[in-house]
C-alpha cells in the first residue's frame, strides 16, 4: 500500500525510513515535517486511518529500542529547531522540538547562562526527545530533570489536535501541568512540538577533581556519609572499563570517582577543600569549561557502551555499592550517587557476574533498594511499569483521553489497565 | 440529593462519630476558603484520618452521587476548597502525621494535614527543612499545598512544591488507590505525580506525601533596600538576576503598603519611600559576603536611599514579618480587596506595575502592591469599600484588566495561588479552546463524573450530573450570606497570606 497518497501528505517530506529503524525494525514510511501544521496534518491523517506513529528526535534512545507493534510512520522532528523567544534577563527560553542539545547550550552560555538539561550525545539529542525521555544526566539533582525545569509546552496529540499548557513565566499554576506530564511519556502520548524552559545563571566556577578508587574505599559507607550535605554538583562512581572508554577518566583502579562543585569561589574551593581531606588528593583537577566537558562526558558513557539497564533508588552516596562490588557486576556501571541512578551493562558472552541473566540482575538490584527504570537493548525487557492495577487503571484513562485512537504507537503498554 | 439521619449514620460508621460534622455551625466554618466572596455551605464536612478512610469516603460518595471537595487549612485565595455544589468537604486537617522520616536520605513521609511551618521545625532536630515557604505556611497544609503547587518568597531559589516531592499516594474518583512515583528521584513510570501535582484536588485528592528535605543554609543574609521609585526597585530586581546572582527572595513593597505595614507594626520601613525591596542571600557562609557586596553595588547603581542589613535572626525575623504582614494591614484600611495573583517577565515589572497603578486610578481605586518580584509574581490588592458595590464591581473590573496585562506581557494569571473558581472564567482568555478542550479531555478522563472538586479550574465545568455552570458561584451566592466582597482575613486565622 502506497500510504503516501493515502495519507494524502507532500511527498517533499519523505525520508528514507530504513534511518528509523528500531533495533532493526523500520517504519513503513517516514516523514520530515518543516512546520507544527505539518506535524499536525501527518497526525490527523495517521490518526483516520489507524496508523502507529513515532516522533523522532535525534534517536539517541529509540534506535536503540524495540519497535512498537504498530510502526507505521517516524516522524522526524528535527527540522523544526528554532529558538523561539530567548530572554537572558528572565533566564527563559522558548525552543522548538527539533534544536540540539548542544546547539541550546551554545546559545545559552553565549550570555553567560546554564542549561539545566542533560543527555548523553548532545550534539545529536533534541529538546524534545530529552524532554519526552525526562533525561538527566550527573547534576540531576543540583539542577533538576525536564519535569522541573519545563514551563510549558504546544504539543499534538494523536489526533493531531495543537494545544499548549503552562507558559513561559517562571512561575506559573493556571490549568493542568500536561507539559509535565509529557516529560518522561516518551512520545506515548503525544508529541512536544515546543517547550519553554527556566534557564540557570552559569555558576562563577566549576571544579572537577577526579579520584582514582578502589573497591574497599566504596564501600566504606563512613568515607561517604558527609557528601550528601555537601550538596555536591556531580558525584559519579564509574567501572574500570567504562572509565577506560574516555582517555581523560582511564585508569587501572577499579572505580574513578568525579566529584563536581559548582557556585561561588570561595565556597567552592572550600568543598574541593573538605572533599580532599576524605578521599585524598586528587588524580585530576579540571576547572570551568573542562567541568562542563567532562559532565558530558559522563552523559556519554551511559551512551556508548551499549545495551543497558538502569536503576534508581533512594541512596544518595556511594556506599549503596557496597553489596554488589562482588564479581564484575560494576565493570563498566556508571553510578550518579546524589540521586541514586545507577546504569548496568551487562556484557553478553563475558565469563562474569555482568552476564547474568536481566531477570537475577533486576531481582537482586532491588533487594538492595534499586527499581529498574529503564532496559534499553535487552530483549525482552521494557522499562517496567508501576505494577498497581488502579495506577494501570489511570494510566490508561489518560491515555484513552487523549489519544483515543492509539495513534501515538509508544504509548502502546499504557491503553489498557 | 436529600440527606438523611442514614447517611450520616453511615458515614459516621465509616469514620466515627467524631469524624463527621453536620451541625450548621460547624459546616460554617467551611462554607469558604480565603475567597469569601463566593460561599457555599457544605452538606456535610468528613475529618478522616488515613488514605483507607478517605477512599472509603470516595467509594461512598461514589454510591451516593455526591460531590466531594478536599480541603486542607482553607488557606487558598481562589475558592479552591469551597464546596460549589454541596455534597461533602472532606477535610485533611486529622491527617497530620508525618509519619516518617529518613534523615540521611534526607526525605520525609508526611500526611497532608501536616503543616507546612510544622514539617521544617520537626525536621530542625536534623538540621533539615522543606524549603516551599508560602507565606500562610505558619497555618496550610503539605495537602493543600501540593494541590495548588505552592510557592512562596523563597521558590525564587529553591524552586516550588513540584520540586520538593518525590512521591504521592493518593485515591482516585472511584475510591481505588494509588501509589504514584517515590522514594527515589526517578520512577519506573511515567510522571503521573507531576500531573496530580497542582491539579487543585480535581484529579485525585492526595493523602500521604513523600518530600525532599534540604540542609539548613549555614547562613543567611537579608537587607531591605529603599528606592524613590518602585521602577528602580523593579530594576534592581532585574539587574540583580541578569549578574546571575539567584537570591533566597527578593520581595518588593510599595510605598502604600510599606506605609500600612509601619503604621501598624513600627518596624522602622521608611514612609518615603516608593518601594522597598527586601533581598534574602543564604547559602554557605563563605559565599555570602560577596554576594551581598555584588547586590549593594547594584542597588546603589538604581539610587537605593537606604540599606538595612538585619544584624541578627531577630532583626531578620522583624523584616519578614513586615513583609508578611502586608495582607492583615491592607485589612485595616479598606473593607474590602481583590488580590491577584499574576506572572509578567520580570523585565517587565516597572511596566506592569505602572499599568496596575493607572487602572485603579481610572477607576478611582487605591490599589497596594507586595509582591514576589523576583519571580514576577504581582499580588496588587485592589482596594474598596465593601459597602459599595459599584466600587466593588470597579474594583472587579480593574483587576480582570490586570489580568489581562499579565496575559498580554507573555505572562499568566496565577503564579501561585491557583484557578479554583475565582480565576476559571479568566482561563478563556489565557488559553484557547483547543488548549481548554484538552485539558478538559484529560480532567474528564481521570475524573469521569467530575466528582472530585467539581466546578474548579476550567470554565464550565460541572458537578456530577448536575450540569455546568458558567459563571463563578452564580446559585451558590443565593444561598451564601451578604458577601463582604474580594478576600478578606477570616475570622478563625491570622490570615489570608500572600
Amino acid at each position: 500500500m502506497d500510504l503516501t497518497s493515502t495519507l494524502g501528505l507532500d511527498a517533499a517530506r519523505l525520508v528514507d525510513p530504513a534511518r528509523y529503524a528500531m533495533s532493526g525494525r523500520a517504519p513503513r514510511v517516514a516523514l520530515k515535517p518543516i512546520t507544527r501544521e505539518e506535524v499536525s496534518e501527518a497526525l490527523r491523517a495517521a490518526s483516520d486511518d489507524g496508523l502507529g506513529v513515532v516522533p523522532w528526535g535525534g534517536g539517541v534512545a529509540l534506535s536503540r529500542e524495540r519497535a512498537p507493534k504498530r510502526y507505521d510512520l517516524a516522524l522526524d522532528l528535527r527540522a523544526l529547531d528554532r529558538i523561539v523567544e530567548f530572554e537572558p534577563e528572565d533566564l527563559t527560553l522558548t525552543a522548538e522540538c527539533g534544536v540540539t542539545l548542544e546547539a541550546l547550550r551554545d546559545a545559552v552560555s553565549a550570555r553567560g547562562l546554564d542549561l539545566p538539561l542533560e543527555a548523553g550525545e548532545a550534539w545529536g539529542a533534541t529538546l524534545g526527545g530529552v524532554l519526552a525521555a525526562n533525561a538527566s544526566g550527573a547534576r540531576r539533582l543540583a539542577i533538576g530533570a525536564p519535569r522541573d525545569r519545563i514551563l510549558g509546552a504546544r504539543f499534538a496529540i494523536g489526533d493531531g489536535t495543537i494545544a499548549r499548557s503552562g507558559g513561559k513565566v517562571v512561575k506559573n499554576v493556571a490549568g493542568y501541568g500536561i507539559h509535565r506530564l509529557l516529560c518522561g511519556s516518551r512520545g506515548g502520548i503525544g508529541v512536544i512540538l515546543e517547550a519553554s524552559l527556566k534557564l540557570l545563571p552559569a555558576p562563577e566556577t566549576r571544579t572537577a577533581m577526579v579520584f582514582a578508587l578502589e573497591a574497599a574505599q566504596i564501600a566504606n559507607v563512613a568515607l561517604w556519609s558527609r557528601f550528601p550535605r555537601l550538596e555536591p554538583a556531580v558525584l559519579t562512581i564509574v567501572g574500570r572499563a567504562a572509565a577506560n572508554l574516555n582517555p581523560v577518566l582511564a585508569h587501572r583502579t577499579a572505580f574513578t570517582a568525579i566529584v563536581g562543585f559548582e557556585g561561588e569561589a570561595p565556597h567552592v574551593d572550600e568543598m574541593c577543600k573538605l572533599t580532599r581531606e576524605a578521599l585524598g588528593t586528587p588524580r585530576l583537577k579540571l576547572p570551568g569549561q573542562s567541568a562542563t566537558t567532562l559532565w558530558q562526558a559522563l552523559a556519554d558513557l551511559e551512551e556508548l557502551q551499549g545495551p543497558r539497564l538502569s536503576f534508581a533508588g533512594a541512596h544518595n552516596t556511594p556506599g549503596a555499592l557496597a553489596p554488589l562490588l562482588s564479581g564484575r557486576l560494576l565493570e563498566r556501571a556508571v553510578l550518579h550517587a546524589p540521586f541514586g541512578r545507577l546504569h548496568l551493562f551487562p556484557e553478553p558472552g563475558a565469563d562474569s557476574g555482568a552476564t547474568l541473566p536481566a531477570e537475577t540482575l533486576v531481582r537482586d538490584l532491588h533487594a538492595h533498594g534499586f527499581a529498574l527504570i529503564g532496559a534499553r537493548g535487552i530483549e525482552p525487557f521494557e522499562p517496567p511499569l508501576a505494577p498497581q492495577v488502579a495506577v494501570g487503571a489511570l494510566r490508561a484513562s489518560i491515555r484513552v483521553a487523549l489519544d483515543p485512537r492509539c495513534t501515538m504507537a509508544l504509548g502502546e503498554r499504557w491503553a489498557t489497565g | 440529593m436529600i440527606w438523611t439521619r442514614e447517611h450520616l449514620d453511615e458515614l459516621r460508621a465509616l469514620l466515627g462519630d467524631d469524624g463527621v460534622l453536620d451541625s450548621e455551625a460547624a459546616r460554617f466554618t467551611y462554607e469558604a476558603d480565603a475567597l469569601v466572596l463566593e460561599r457555599m455551605m457544605p452538606d456535610v464536612v468528613v475529618l478522616p484520618r488515613s488514605t483507607d478512610e478517605v477512599a472509603a469516603i470516595v467509594r461512598w460518595a461514589r454510591a451516593h452521587d455526591v460531590p466531594v471537595t478536599p480541603r486542607g487549612a482553607g488557606t487558598g485565595l481562589a475558592g479552591g476548597a469551597t464546596a460549589e455544589f454541596g455534597g461533602i468537604v472532606l477535610s485533611v486537617n486529622r491527617m497530620d502525621r508525618v509519619s516518617r522520616v529518613d534523615p540521611e536520605r534526607m526525605l520525609a513521609w508526611v500526611q497532608p494535614g501536616v503543616v507546612n511551618l510544622s514539617l521544617s521545625q520537626q525536621m530542625a532536630q536534623h538540621n533539615l527543612y522543606y524549603a516551599p515557604d508560602p507565606a500562610s505556611q505558619q497555618v496550610s497544609t503539605i495537602g493543600g499545598n501540593v494541590s495548588t503547587n505552592a510557592g512562596g518568597p523563597h521558590c525564587l531559589k529553591y524552586g516550588v512544591t513540584l520540586n520538593h516531592v518525590l512521591g504521592l499516594t493518593a485515591v482516585l474518583h472511584d475510591g481505588s488507590i494509588v501509589e504514584l512515583g517515590g522514594e527515589a528521584l526517578d520512577a519506573p513510570d511515567f510522571d503521573l505525580a507531576a500531573l496530580i501535582i497542582g491539579s487543585e484536588g480535581t484529579l485525585a485528592i492526595v493523602t500521604e506525601i513523600c518530600v525532599r528535605l534540604l540542609p539548613k543554609p549555614e547562613a543567611v543574609k537579608t537587607m531591605l533596600f529603599d528606592f524613590e521609585t518602585i521602577e528602580q526597585a523593579c530594576r534592581t530586581v532585574s539587574t540583580t538576576i541578569a549578574a546571575g546572582i539567584v537570591p533566597a527572595a527578593m520581595e518588593i513593597m510599595d510605598q502604600h503598603t510599606a506605609a500600612l505595614v509601619e503604621e501598624w507594626l513600627h518596624i522602622g520601613l521608611p514612609l518615603d519611600a516608593g518601594a522597598v525591596l527586601l533581598i534574602e542571600v543564604d547559602g554557605p557562609a563563605m559565599s555570602l559576603p560577596p554576594q551581598v557586596e555584588r547586590i549593594l553595588a547594584l542597588a546603589k547603581a538604581e539610587g537605593t536611599r537606604s540599606t538595612r542589613i538585619a544584624k541578627d535572626e531577630a532583626e531578620r525575623a522583624l523584616l519578614w514579618k513586615g513583609r508578611k504582614s502586608a495582607f492583615g494591614a491592607y485589612g485595616r484600611s479598606a473593607s474590602g480587596f481583590y488580590i491577584m495573583d499574576g506572572v509578567v517577565p520580570r523585565t517587565r515589572l516597572a511596566e506592569a506595575l505602572s499599568i496596575v497603578y493607572r487602572l485603579c486610578r481610572e477607576r478611582g481605586l487605591e490599589a497596594g502592591n507586595v509582591f514576589h518580584a523576583g519571580d514576577g509574581n504581582l499580588h496588587p490588592h485592589v482596594l474598596f469599600n465593601s459597602d459599595d458595590p459599584e466600587a466593588q464591581k470597579r474594583a472587579l473590573d480593574a483587576s480582570h484588566e490586570i489580568l489581562r496585562m499579565c496575559i498580554r506581557f507573555g505572562g499568566t494569571i496565577s503564579g501561585e495561588h491557583g484557578v479554583g473558581m475565582e480565576k476559571r472564567s479568566m482561563m478563556s482568555e489565557l488559553f484557547a479552546p483547543e488548549d481548554l478542550a484538552v485539558m478538559e479531555r484529560l480532567r474528564d478522563g481521570v475524573n469521569p463524573e467530575r466528582r472530585l472538586n467539581p466546578g474548579k479550574i476550567l470554565p464550565g465545568g460541572g458537578a456530577c450530573r448536575e450540569g455546568s455552570r458558567e459563571e463563578v458561584g452564580a446559585s451558590a451566592r443565593a444561598f451564601a450570606p451578604p458577601s463582604h466582597g474580594g478576600q478578606s482575613p477570616r475570622a478563625d486565622v491570622d490570615g489570608p497570606w500572600i
